[in-house]
Parts: C-alpha cells; structure tokens; sequence
C-alpha cells in the first residue's frame, strides 16, 4: 500500500508538471498550426530561473511567478520575432522553432554552465506527512494541487472568458475571427505568451521533484509532452491532463520495476494509441 | 550555359578529390575528406526528406548510429573479417529498411508534424537504450573494435568512400527522377492535390522514408568502419540536427546541396572545435549553429546554393508550377 501510493503520487505529480508542458504545446498547436519544437527549452529555463531566483531569496513563489514571467516572455519574443513570419508553412515553423531550441538550449549551458545541478526544495513544503502509516511526501501534493488549480483556471479561461472564446473560434476558423474584426495576431501572441508561461512554470515545479536539473531535461520532457498530446491528440485540453496523468503514472509504475524501460513503455503507449485512434483519445483539432 | 559551367566545376572536384592522395600525406586531410563524403551520405538521405517529400525528420540519427552499431558489434563479436563487414552492412541495410517502415506506418497516416514528433520519440529511445545497455553497447564511453587489414589503409578506405558516395549520389538521383520520385516531389508542392489526382499520398511517403532509412544506415556503417570505435554519441539529437543544417546550408531538394553543406558544416564544427581548445569563450559554438539555423530559415528558405546561383525564388516556384502540372496531365 505504502508503495502503491507513493508510486502514485510520484506519477500524478510527474504527471501534472508535464501536463503544464503539454497543455500549451498542444493549444498552441490547435491555434497556429505551431508544432513547437523549442517549448522544452521554454519548460528547462522555467526550471533554471526557479531554482536560480529561490537559492537567492529563499522564496518559492516569487521563484514561480519569476518563472512564469520570464516563460512568458520568451514566448513573446520568439512569437513576435521569428515564428509569426512563418506562419502557414509547416516545415519552415518546425526547422526554425528547432534551431530555437538549440539555441536557447546553448544558452542554460552558457549561463548555468553544462554540469547537473540541485533545485531545492522550499522547506515548508520538504518533508512528509503521515496519515495512519502512510507516508505522503509534501511536495508531490503541492505540485498536484497547483497543477489541478492552473488546470482549471486554463479550462475557465477556455470556455467562460472572451478570449477563451476567441482561441476556440480561432482554432476552427482563424480567417473568419480576422473578418470579424478581431486581431488575430494579438491573439496569437497572447497565446504562445500563456503556452510559453505555462511551460516554464511546469519546469520550475519539476526541478525541485527530481531534485536535479540538467540541460538535457529539456529534451526528456518535450519527449514526454510529445507522447502526451499524440496520446490525448494535437489541440486537445482534456486530451492533454488525461494523457499528462496517464503518461506520469506509467512512468513511475514502470520506473519502480525496470527503470531502463519507462521511455520505451511510454513509446510503446503512444504506437498503441496511434494504431488504433491516429488522432489521439481526444483528437479532432480543436480545444475541447 | 549554366548546366556546362556546374560540369566543369564538378569535373574540376572530383579531380582534385581523386588525386588528393597523391598530393598530400597528411592523414588528417584525408580523414577530414573521408569523414565529409560519409556525412554527405547521410545529408543526402535526410534531402530525400525534407528536399524530395516535404517531411521533417528529427530522429534520423537512429538510422545513422544503429548502422554504425550493427557494424561495431559484428566486428567486435565475430571479429574483423570481410565477410563479417559484408554481412553487417546488409544488417544494417535491412535494419533501416524495417524500422523506417515501422516508424512510418505508425506516423505517416496523421499530419507531417506527427512524423517530426514520432521520429524524436524514436530516436531518443534508441539513444537512452544505447546508454543504458551498458554491457551490450558500452554507453556513453563506447568500445572500439578492429576492422580488416583491407579497410584499415587510410587512402583506400578513402576512394572507397568516395566511390560509394558518387554512386549512392547516382542512385538517389536515379531515385529522385523515376516516377516515383516524381510523385513525391508532387507531395512535396501539394499534397491535397497529389491525393485527390488518385495517388495513395501514404505509401509514397514510406517509400521515401524508407529508402532515407536505407541510405542514412549505410552512411553509419561507413563511419563505423572508419572510426573503428562507436559510442551512444552517434544516436544523438545533433547528429540529426547537423544533417537538417547541412541540408538547409546546401539547399534542400538539390543532393548536390548536402554534400556542399556537409563540407561546410564539418569544417566550420572542426574550425570551431579546434578555437575551443584554445580560446574558452568558443566553448558554446554550437549557439552560432543556431543562429545560423534560424537566419537561414527566415532569410534564405532555400538554401545558400540557390542564394548563390541567384535564381530568384520567384521563379523557382514558377518553375514547380509548371512541374505540378506536367505531373497531373501525364496522370489524367
């Protein structure tokens, strides 16, 4: 039991931070026709500037909000700069947002140096509670609950809000919001500013989870969010958390009994699901 | 006028490049050359691609680095004898054939954006396999292995490697220009249309991802044999990525425009390599790669040999046009 539920929460959480990955990949994808390669990079920088601003000030939420902001940014810059110039050719969005990644990539190393190191935890949140001879570790149940909070507030501003609206009718018909006399364009960058935002804030909850941070873990997780949004299907919200969990779970199940295999049973997930419903669990295109 | 001038410079290279041995003793030129006709190789099998059908690939290093492995541990399990090489290459040939089509046939019937997405989730399992099965591949610190007395002379592993790339060359054009390759390049400017004209879009596109696979695998087990000595290094991410920036460098949908840019790029990563050594500050070179990356993408979409040949690029998709067409009224 003990183990069952520490596998649990260890997957639910891993889940959770990879969803914050996936989620904006996969809207961003569902809007703009954007596959974004360089988003793990958005993710890995989210958890470098977390660790970086909580080692100074000791302060674990302004280190998200840091995160988060800084995300965002990025994701503004890139959008603005480069992607919004190959708009509507897939090949040439892909060959540059993956040079973005190289680059942004390069630069954790060029900073933060190419060598692994520690994300702390804030120390009200190390530590575990005990409930009846069941040990809960604190910090994976902070993860779930702010990632089940920022989940929901995306699904709010999806379906109940104006611009939520907008992205929704944006993603079935891009010209027609334009004819309707909306700038798409804002739209569009206010998009990869959340995507990107949400990335980051994905990685700043994930450092201090595995501990250490590297810049290989870019890379591991856009994987993980790969498999999530094939899995769940491109454009797709629920798509997204369903996936998120169902890939943080495997993960960890497998990872208790052979470590080695846990990528390759999560591969092996996502050809089942492409075989038997190419376009994913929820797929279909649009923010479901 | 332009088409005698290309010949002239071509026959002026391979002169050189044929005689070079002649000229020089250095063994590091000649490993240099050998090491860009190899990398031409895979370059070129990434143009089937991107070039020739229009789809990203950003697993292609599996091909690359399983070639190199099969070669690797067939010579150090059943020792350096030819026939051993001989059996190894057709492995890994075969490899390449079955897994490309396995990738393919799970990736290609979405979009071309799963087929990027499929191609770096396999080709990252490939990698963690070749790190974390230690006793079998040696991970990250890799083996090294003996080769034949035959391929161990440096000058004549040398034409050989030339020779196998002018041939490969010649079959990949060969491929490009039959009707089949001709279809693909139809996929490439439209597919929609290509579809709806009656052909089945999916099969072509495994074909071409399959003779990719084929050629990247061979191009691997020549760099095995060449440097007698492999690590999961091979399998990674920039192995891929160094063959889409030589593809973009050269031109994509040219061949002869990956081997310029594999030239360009081995060179410039050797420069790089050797400024690192001494001056730290060119540690993180592969950023520039990077930006170079990016500015190509958003300046010179088709290639610096197209930027230099000063076709406009206009004209370039008035020429495809036409092509399009003449694919569709042989087809009606």
């Amino acid at each position: 039991m003990d183990t069952f539920v520490n596998l649990f929460t260890n997957g639910v959480a891993t889940g959770m931070a990879v969803f914050l990955l996936a989620v904006g990949l996969s809207i961003i994808f569902g809007l703009m026709g954007v596959l974004n390669f360089a988003h793990g990079a958005v993710f890995m920088w989210g958890a470098y500037v977390g660790a970086t601003i909580f080692t100074h000030t000791q302060h674990f939420g302004l280190a998200l909000l840091t995160a988060v902001i800084a995300g965002a940014v990025m994701g503004i810059v890139m959008e603005r700069l480069t992607i919004s110039r190959v708009y509507g050719n897939h090949i040439l969005q892909m060959l540059l947002t993956m040079g973005l990644m190289i680059i942004l990539g390069e630069l954790i190393k060029v900073v933060w140096g190419p060598n692994v190191l520690t994300s702390p935890t804030p120390a009200y949140l190390d530590g575990s509670w005990d409930f009846g001879g069941i040990i809960v570790i604190k910090y994976r149940i902070f993860i779930i609950f702010v990632g089940a909070v920022v989940a929901s507030s995306v699904y709010f501003l999806l379906k109940h809000t104006r611009l939520g609206m907008i992205v929704r009718a944006g993603v079935e018909n891009p010209e027609m919001v334009q004819a309707l006399g909306i700038d798409i364009k804002k739209v569009f960058t206010a998009v990869f500013a959340l995507g990107s935002g949400l990335a980051a804030l994905g990685g700043a909850m994930m450092g201090p989870l595995s501990v250490a941070i590297s810049p290989m873990m870019g890379l591991d997780n856009q994987l993980l969010a790969f498999i999530v949004v094939v899995i769940g299907g491109l454009g797709s919200f629920i798509g997204s958390l369903v996936g998120a969990v169902l890939v943080g779970l495997m993960g960890a199940l497998v990872s208790w009994y052979l470590p080695e295999a846990s990528l390759a049973v999560n591969v092996l997930l996502m050809a089942i699901v492409l075989l038997l419903k190419p376009k994913g669990l929820f797929g279909g295109g649009s923010v479901k | 006028m332009k088409r005698k001038g290309s010949f002239v410079l071509l026959a002026a290279l391979l002169a050189t490049v044929m005689f070079l041995p002649l000229l020089t003793e250095s063994r590091a030129t000649l490993n240099l050359i050998t090491h860009i006709s190899i990398i031409a190789i895979f370059a070129m099998s990434y143009d089937i691609l991107l070039g020739y059908t229009g789809i990203v690939s950003f697993g292609h290093a599996l091909f690359f680095g399983s070639g190199a492995y099969i070669i690797g541990l067939s010579m150090k399990n059943a020792g350096p004898e030819m026939g051993i090489v001989f059996i190894g290459v057709v492995a890994a040939l075969a490899f390449g054939f079955i897994i490309s089509l396995l990738i393919g046939v799970l990736s290609l019937r979405v979009r071309d954006t799963y087929f990027a997405m499929i191609t770096m989730a396999f080709g990252e399992l490939f990698f963690l396999a070749a790190i974390k099965l230690r006793t079998f591949t040696g991970g990250e610190d890799g083996f090294s292995f003996r080769v034949p007395d035959v391929l161990r002379d440096r000058v004549g592993f040398y034409y050989l490697t030339i020779i196998i790339l002018i041939i490969v060359g010649i079959l990949l054009r060969i491929f490009i220009s039959s009707p089949t390759g001709k279809v693909l390049q139809a996929i490439r400017e439209n597919e929609h249309r290509a579809e709806a004209i009656g052909y089945n879009v999916f099969h072509y596109k495994l074909y071409s991802a399959a003779i990719a696979g084929i050629t990247a695998s061979l191009a691997g087990a020549l760099y095995g044999l060449q440097e007698h000595f492999i690590s999961a290094s091979v399998l990674g991410i920039d192995k891929t990525t160094d063959a889409l920036l030589m593809t973009i460098v050269g031109g994509s949908g040219t061949l002869y425009g990956a081997i310029v840019g594999s030239a360009v790029v081995s060179l410039s990563q050797e420069w790089f390599t050797r400024l690192a050594s001494i001056y730290p500050i060119f540690e993180r070179w592969q950023i520039l790669f990077g930006i170079v990356y990016v500015l190509i993408v958003l300046f010179f979409p088709g290639g610096l040999v197209r930027a230099f040949n000063g076709v406009p690029w206009g004209k370039r998709v008035n020429e495809r046009v036409e092509f399009v067409k003449r694919v569709v009224q042989k087809k009606l």
